[in-house]
């Protein structure tokens, strides 16, 4: 019967879907392979859709899993590799050891979430390791691009603040399950302190959002989410009267935003860039390849959205964030088909981390809000980042795994005559 | 347990808004801005694939070739240069409009259209066509709206060594027949003088000059009193020749230099106060109307908008915001202190009360075609907004009329043809002289033309600007317009 079962589920949608997700990488690596007869192009052609198999169908033949939302996702990293690769074969190659290290990942996440009982006991660790590690940056930390949240470790450097992320998705599930809100709340705050302490405002501003929305659906208090806001006010216009220097560099930014063509050359340049990259792409892109989008600076990081409308065109990049909105939208149906407080709401929090992520990132590249470097999920170049958003899709899926599992067994209990409850 | 479920559809529905807000702003902005993007200077992408393709033609609206290519064999194959008009009178007068091959000239042509002229609107089956049969792609020929002979001779009306810039346009559907801007210089010999000269030729002064408008935005003034007083016609104003604003002064006609005595108009009505351009009754005007209701008609009259026109690339007029003293707001009525606009912008203002109220949004393509005759696009009249109700248009008409007929602007009157105008002299702290303005138009259905000329440092604008207008539509009539 079990068997039965596996086999109902590898086809249907799902199943039509990978092997489209795998067709198309193979066809995108072989005309790279087309444009330069680099072997690896080729060797990738064959690599990247085989980790595709595996991270959608691996996960599966282990236990229940949602294959339409893997495959989703990813078609998502092989993107990255994909474009990646495309502007640079040695960013491309490392992206795609990520890539596998993160499906691994994925796979733990779900299995601690199916087979963890309770985070009781780890909880206060996670939350004191999660502060610690944020503030490492502060003591031993390097600076990028104004941020200074970096850690160097053995030659790799990597944003503690990625990892973090788990350990405060599953500390503030727990917390706020047990009602512990004014708990959670501060234990949040000091984390974006920490973060805004550091000018990554980006994730700052990531950890907050998740934290209200994590909160609302706690509480249903919209008084919470009223005091959350009005707390970021306050602690703007105190970081104002105690940083006004800092203050300024953070209005610079805000200024850039409102009008980047002030300044092509200079503070504007990135988004500008970017905006004219986009507009080059036009409806169906200028083809893979043949884009120039390397001008903009950061183009494998923070921009990379740019780059996909710039040689995808604009359909596709729209249909990028319908893909980002299906995803969070399984994750809110994994929340609301969990059967504990906990897991619908560790469910809810990846829903919205990764929705929020997308939002903040590619708000910033379409001028939408003021942008604030952080990586686009499952996309953007980086070991850490790429790792971590696995980790948060395979925390879903650990979540959807155990409901599954519950009504298993509560059928078998009822099978045997127990009874529910 | 419920509860929560019902919390986490609400977030569920918060976070689609915020996807639907990404994918609708994305959508807007790259289809609203989208060209503006692709052909500013900075995009490098453009440059790039110019060698890949051979540049389509620029034709005036007879047809007459502004920019073409001439291919040349040397010894590293064939080389193409871009070439522009034969006669270099023509080309330096339509070359802010069309730009040149280096890109001097913001938003030119060349630039703008660069979609259009370098194949970018090509259909695959197109570029497969060219790529299969062997042969380099050829991109799309723009014909624009303007009239090269009529910028040439324009330009050519300007006093020696003054810079400034002439607008003429179609005031019923748009379309702008001449832009020219001076200094000029040849885009095909680009000198170093051109480069270093303090007067900036490579500057369109037609679309980017942001200049104070002076008299000629007593036209938005007079609609606002039109608008807000029930008795603007018929109400009496009283000039003392000096009206006194805290402890400073709004000058008018000046002192007459024989008796030392301030001139001043006297006793007038709105009518006469245009016709004579009297500066105390429109600074007057714009006190008893305040800084809400005038700012609001200058508004109406695309003040504070930004302007997206589809090929045409102005700059913003602004009417100042904030924190305006009495003086300040007695200056803006008589169009000073703060105040900017551009001269296209202030034809459009002109055309507006020619048209009942109504401003058409101006173009210069007139339509793009493919190298083998497929028309790919043809412009097509639109209406960027109503400025006033058709009834003040009139009034306004009228008001016009008689500053030609026997006000400042009697220099633009052409026997037989009804012109209709007002003359404008800006004060410009750093100059010698004022800036000569003269906005108008013919009041003919037959010859629907507008006009905004403007001339730096050059003096009033009934004795300057309005001959220039003259001459012109003296031109167009004699030359079938």
């Amino acid at each position: 019967m079990k068997e039965k079962n596996h086999k109902r589920r590898r086809s249907g949608p799902g199943r039509a879907m990978v092997s489209a997700v795998m067709l198309f990488f193979f066809l995108a690596f072989f005309l790279l392979f087309l444009q330069d007869f680099n072997w690896q192009s080729l060797a990738l052609a064959l690599i990247v859709p085989v980790i595709i198999l595996f991270g959608s169908f691996g996960i599966s033949r282990l236990f229940p899993a949602d294959t339409l939302l893997l495959s989703l996702v990813n078609f998502l990293c092989a993107l990255g590799v994909l474009v990646l690769y495309r502007l640079s074969p040695e960013r491309g190659l490392t992206q795609a050891l990520n890539y596998g290290v993160g499906v691994a990942a994925m796979i733990g996440c779900t299995l601690l979430i199916r087979y963890m009982p309770s985070f009781r006991f780890v909880n206060w660790a996670f939350m004191l390791g999660s502060v610690a590690l944020l503030a490492l940056p502060l003591l031993i930390g390097t600076e990028r691009n104004g941020a200074n949240s970096w850690i160097t470790f053995g030659g790799r450097s990597f944003q503690p603040s990625e990892i973090v992320k788990i350990a405060l998705l599953i500390s503030m599930a727990h917390m706020l399950a047990k009602r512990k809100v004014i708990l959670t709340m501060g234990f949040a705050a000091v984390c974006v302190l920490v973060l805004a302490v550091q000018n990554d405002f980006g994730t700052a501003l990531l950890y907050f959002g998740t934290a209200l929305v994590l909160g609302y659906a706690a509480t249903g208090s919209v008084l919470l989410v009223g005091a959350g806001v009005g707390g970021a006010g306050a602690a703007v216009v105190l970081g104002n009267m105690i940083m006004p220097e800092r203050f300024a560099r953070a209005m610079s930014r805000v200024n850039v935003w409102l009008d980047p063509w002030q300044d092509v050359q200079g503070a504007g340049y990135q988004i500008v860039q970017g905006l004219i990259a986009m507009a080059n792409g036009g409806l169906w892109g200028v083809g893979l390849g043949a884009g120039n989008a390397t001008v903009i600076p950061e183009h494998y990081n923070d921009f990379i959205f740019a780059v996909i409308v710039n040689e995808f065109g604009m359909i596709f990049g729209l249909l990028v964030v319908l893909m980002y909105a299906f995803i969070m939208i399984r994750g809110i149906m994994i929340a609301r088909n969990a059967r504990t407080l906990f897991h619908a709401l560790l469910a809810t929090g990846c829903a919205a981390m990764i929705a929020l992520q997308v939002f903040v990132i590619i708000g910033g590249n379409i001028k939408l809000i003021p942008l604030t470097g952080i990586t686009l999920p499952f996309i953007s170049y980086g070991g850490t980042s790429l790792v971590s958003s696995l980790c948060i899709i395979g925390i879903m899926q650990g979540v959807a795994a155990r409901s599954e599992a519950g009504v298993n067994e509560d059928r078998e209990l009822a099978m045997q005559g127990g009874g529910l409850k | 347990m419920k509860q929560v479920k019902n919390n986490i559809r609400r977030v569920c529905i918060f976070l689609c808004i915020l996807f639907a807000l990404l994918a609708a702003y994305g959508g807007y902005s790259i289809t609203v801005n989208g060209n503006r993007w692709f052909s500013s200077g900075a995009n490098t992408f453009v440059r790039s694939k110019k060698k890949d393709v051979i540049a389509g033609h620029i034709l005036d609206r007879n047809g007459q070739v502004l920019a073409y290519n001439q291919q040349s064999q040397t010894a590293e194959g064939t080389k193409t240069t871009r070439l522009y008009h034969t006669d270099p009178l023509v080309r330096r007068a339509m070359v802010h409009v069309v730009g040149d091959s280096q890109g001097n000239v913001n938003n030119g042509v060349e630039s703008f259209m660069a979609s259009s002229l370098y194949g970018f609107q090509m259909s695959l089956v197109e570029r497969f066509s060219c790529f299969f049969r062997g042969v380099q792609r050829t991109g799309d020929d723009v014909r624009l709206t303007l009239d090269s002979r009529l910028s040439a001779y324009a330009s050519g009306l300007f006093p020696k060594g003054k810079a400034g810039a002439l607008v003429v346009m179609n005031y019923k559907t748009g379309e702008m027949l001449a832009e020219i801007s001076l200094p000029q210089y040849d885009p095909q010999n680009v000198t170093a003088q051109a480069k270093n000269d303090p007067q900036k030729p490579f500057y369109n002064r037609a679309v980017q000059g942001l200049y104070a408008p002076g008299s000629t935005f007593k036209i938005v003034t007079a609609s606002s009193a039109l608008e807000n007083f029930t008795d603007a016609a018929t109400r009496a104003w009283q000039c003392t020749g000096q009206l006194q604003v805290g402890d400073r002064f709004v000058t008018d006609a000046g002192t007459d230099m024989a008796s030392g005595k301030i001139v001043s108009h006297g006793q007038l009505n709105l009518l006469r106060a245009f016709q004579v351009s009297c500066n105390n009754t429109f600074a007057q005007i714009a006190l008893n109307l305040g800084d809400q209701k005038l700012k609001r008609t200058a508004e109406n009259f695309g003040f504070n908008d930004n302007f997206l026109f589809r090929d045409v690339v102005v700059e913003n007029s602004s009417y100042p915001r904030e924190n305006r003293t009495e003086r300040e707001i007695a200056w803006t009525g008589v169009g000073q202190s703060g105040l900017t606009a551009t001269p296209l912008h202030m034809c459009m203002v002109a055309s507006a009360v020619a048209n009942d109220g109504v401003m058409m949004e101006p173009y210069t393509v007139m339509r793009t075609v493919s190298a083998n005759g497929i028309m790919r696009t043809e412009a097509e009249s639109r209406v960027y907004k109503t400025a006033m109700k058709p009834e003040a248009a009139q009034v306004l008409k009228g008001y016009m009329r008689t500053v030609v007929q026997s006000g400042t602007g009697t220099a633009a009157q052409i026997p037989g043809v009804q012109v209709c105008g007002k003359t404008g002299s800006a004060e410009v702290d750093t100059q010698e002289n004022t800036n000569a303005w003269f906005v108008g138009f013919i009041d003919n259905d037959a010859h629907p033309y507008a006009i905004s000329v403007v001339v730096e440092d050059a003096g009033g604008g009934g004795s300057v600007a309005a001959p220039i207008a003259k001459q012109v539509f003296q031109w167009m009539l004699n030359n079938g317009y």
